[in-house]
């Protein structure tokens, strides 16, 4: 059997890729397609790279494997947040699963990979890894010292936060060029380091990410999206759509190498994390949780009054605990990323907890209010679909999420800074995160030339166990999509189930916080005090 | 104020001199080297710093700490190695004491 190649491209979606496929910009995209299976990729809430990547190589959903966002609650009562690593992910994965079975595993450019699991293989982090820091990063050691001998390994251009930060939070119109084109040098960097890898170091399981597709839709999707071309574009809006162009033509010559180097016996599964759509919207959600008498900012954060209207506020993530006057303050969005709203797990301006009932009552408060919500033209709802912690999350890690989640109605984006207009519309469209994102797979036993419905992002990890051979652990939520497999191949090797082995990611978990009868009276009474409750 | 273990002081410039070979810095990180004037980091690698740190030396309220330090003004914003050494000669758990 051949290896298994897990091709993962951050935030693609077939509305793009149809059209690039049908106009011959990705040929070899096209002809994958044509030989196996394809199918829209259900990603989970919230549709954004760490918690999506991480149900990808889990099979579990974020309250089933902890991971929410770039950011994390130190504590399900903190109001600390650290950044998102490896340590996070409080499950078992393939990398782990597929080296504790003799499999040997080759990760590349994969987010929350830091610190290195001690997988048999090689990992090369990606998502947010700083390039400083790489060196950490890679497994096993002396690896990175390896990879320096290869022309192509340029860790600052390959880690560079500053593309990062420009695609969320845009750039002046003379930098498109150029930031387009390091995202072309930048998944060749991360290429030739793969290509390198699959050579030297042969595995049967080979995970091989790139994400510039991500931040190119967030920028410039307005040039890539045909629907959003303008009838009559400028020779520079005319430049950019080649060059946007020239980027996925190169990412298709790329996963054709990758794909020749698994072999012609290799199972070759594409995926991505999210889909992805065109928006305007950027909601100010803490100005609302502000007028509407859940938050009060410090006199520390005035500072911010003055920033731009459609700013998201990825550089401020996690201020919150200082933008905040945690006395008058009872919900709180902490990142932009997160699409949710935290509430405070003490009543503000003292260190007792606050009551399950009354956290409940709030979700409850704040999910009618943002249903009510009107967009900019006062009319159509602003934010599509609201869910409580308990609808969005299930799970032993679910009080690390957000106590209210939302999706608005134009895909848009929340940002955590001040402002006055809470609804901001941006002149461009920007491109925004979508549930449906991509699967295609071909190989052994996988059909060819098949649509089928929509999978679940969760169902991509037993597939990968069950093409390596693996049985699927049973506390995995996702399944084997049978769909996608010949009728051969299900008498041959039907999917096998397994006990999952103990998980050797204990939860830490503070002590519970009981109150009794008078104690929960009590907080109650200042509540009312505070006019919080009625 | 804090004592700095020696030990804990070794280790994190063994860390940190090891990585600056990869960062084109020429000079050698002593105690007091500054992390953002001197070695040119950004907030993320400090960040990521410290989740190496705490790998070796358990659970610490670095994100409390980072906080504390981004309300400074910007001209206090910058740290340097010996006091982030204090830091987590203050608040490593006992169990690392001997690490």
């Amino acid at each position: 059997m051949g290896p298994t190649l897990l091709i993962g491209v951050d935030g693609a979606t077939f509305s793009v890729l149809d059209p690039y496929m049908e106009r011959g910009v990705m040929p070899f995209l096209r002809g994958l397609v044509e030989r196996g299976t394809r199918a829209p990729l259900r990603s989970v809430m919230p549709p954004l790279t760490p918690p999506a990547w991480t149900s990808l190589v889990t099979g579990k959903r974020p309250g089933e494997h902890g991971v929410f966002d770039f950011f994390q609650k130190e504590e399900p009562d903190s109001v600390y947040f650290h950044f998102a690593s490896s340590q996070d992910v409080r499950s078992e994965t393939i990398w782990s699963l597929a080296s504790d079975q003799g499999r040997r595993v080759i990760s590349v450019n994969f987010p929350l990979m830091f610190p290195p699991p001690a997988v048999d293989g090689c990992v090369v982090p990606g998502g947010m890894m700083p390039w400083r820091q790489l060196r950490l990063g890679c497994h096993p050691p002396g690896l990175f010292d390896r990879l320096k001998q290869l022309p192509a390994f340029k860790p600052r251009e390959m880690l560079d936060m500053e593309l990062e930060v420009k695609a969320i939070e845009g750039c002046p119109d003379d930098e498109y060029a150029q930031w387009v084109e390091s995202h072309i040098r930048r998944e060749q960097r991360w290429g030739d380091v793969a290509r390198h890898l699959i050579h030297e170091e042969p595995a049967e399981l080979i995970g091989v990410m790139f994400d510039g597709v991500d931040k190119l839709q967030h920028l410039c999707w307005r040039f890539i999206d045909p629907a959003c071309a303008p009838a009559q574009p400028s020779a520079w809006e005319q430049e950019m759509a080649e060059r946007c162009q020239r980027y996925f033509s190169t990412l298709d010559a790329m996963i054709a190498d990758l794909v020749a180097l698994a072999g012609p016996d290799a199972t070759v599964i594409l995926a991505s994390d999210h889909g992805f759509g065109p928006t305007r919207d950027v909601f100010h959600v803490n100005s609302w949780l502000e007028r509407e008498g859940y938050l009060a900012w410090s006199d520390r954060s005035n500072g911010d009054a003055d920033r731009a209207g459609t700013e998201l506020g990825f550089a401020e993530m996690t201020r919150h605990v200082h933008a905040v006057d945690w006395t008058r303050t009872l919900a709180y969005a902490a990142t932009a990323s997160s699409q949710g709203i935290n509430i405070v797990s003490r009543t503000p301006g003292t260190d007792d907890p606050l009551p399950e009932e009354v956290r409940r009552k709030l979700a409850g408060e704040l999910s009618d209010g943002l249903r009510a919500l009107r967009g900019p033209d006062g009319e159509r709802p602003l934010v599509d679909e609201v869910w409580t912690r308990e609808e969005a999350f299930s799970g032993p890690h679910a009080e690390l999420g957000p106590d209210v989640s939302l999706i608005l109605a134009d895909g848009g984006t929340m940002s955590i800074l001040p402002s006055e207009t809470l609804v901001v519309r941006r002149e461009e469209p920007r491109g925004h995160h979508r549930w449906e994102g991509i699967f295609i797979a071909t190989g052994p036993g996988i059909r060819a030339g098949t649509k089928v419905d929509e999978l679940s992002i969760v169902d991509i990890a037993p597939l990968v166990l069950h093409q390596l051979g693996l049985a699927v652990p049973d506390d995995m939520t996702g399944r084997v999509p049978i769909e996608i497999l010949e009728e051969d191949e299900l008498d041959r090797r039907p999917p096998r189930r397994v006990a999952a082995a103990a998980s050797s990611h204990p939860v830490d978990r503070p002590a519970e916080l009981d109150l009794d009868p008078d104690e929960q009276a009590e907080v109650l009474e200042r509540l009312r005090a505070l006019g919080y409750v009625e | 104020m804090t004592q700095i273990d020696p030990a804990v002081l070794e280790s994190v410039l063994d860390l940190l001199n090891e990585l600056s070979g990869d960062w084109e810095y020429e000079g050698v990180v002593g105690p007091d080297t500054y992390f953002l004037a001197d070695l040119g980091l950004e907030s993320l690698d400090i960040v990521v710093l410290g989740t190496m740190i705490q790998q070796q030396y358990g659970r610490l309220p670095f994100a409390e700490y980072l906080e504390e330090l981004g309300q400074r003004p910007v001209e206090e914003r910058d740290v340097s190695v010996a006091e982030v050494v204090a830091f987590v000669c203050e608040h490593r758990q006992p169990s690392f004491e001997e690490v």
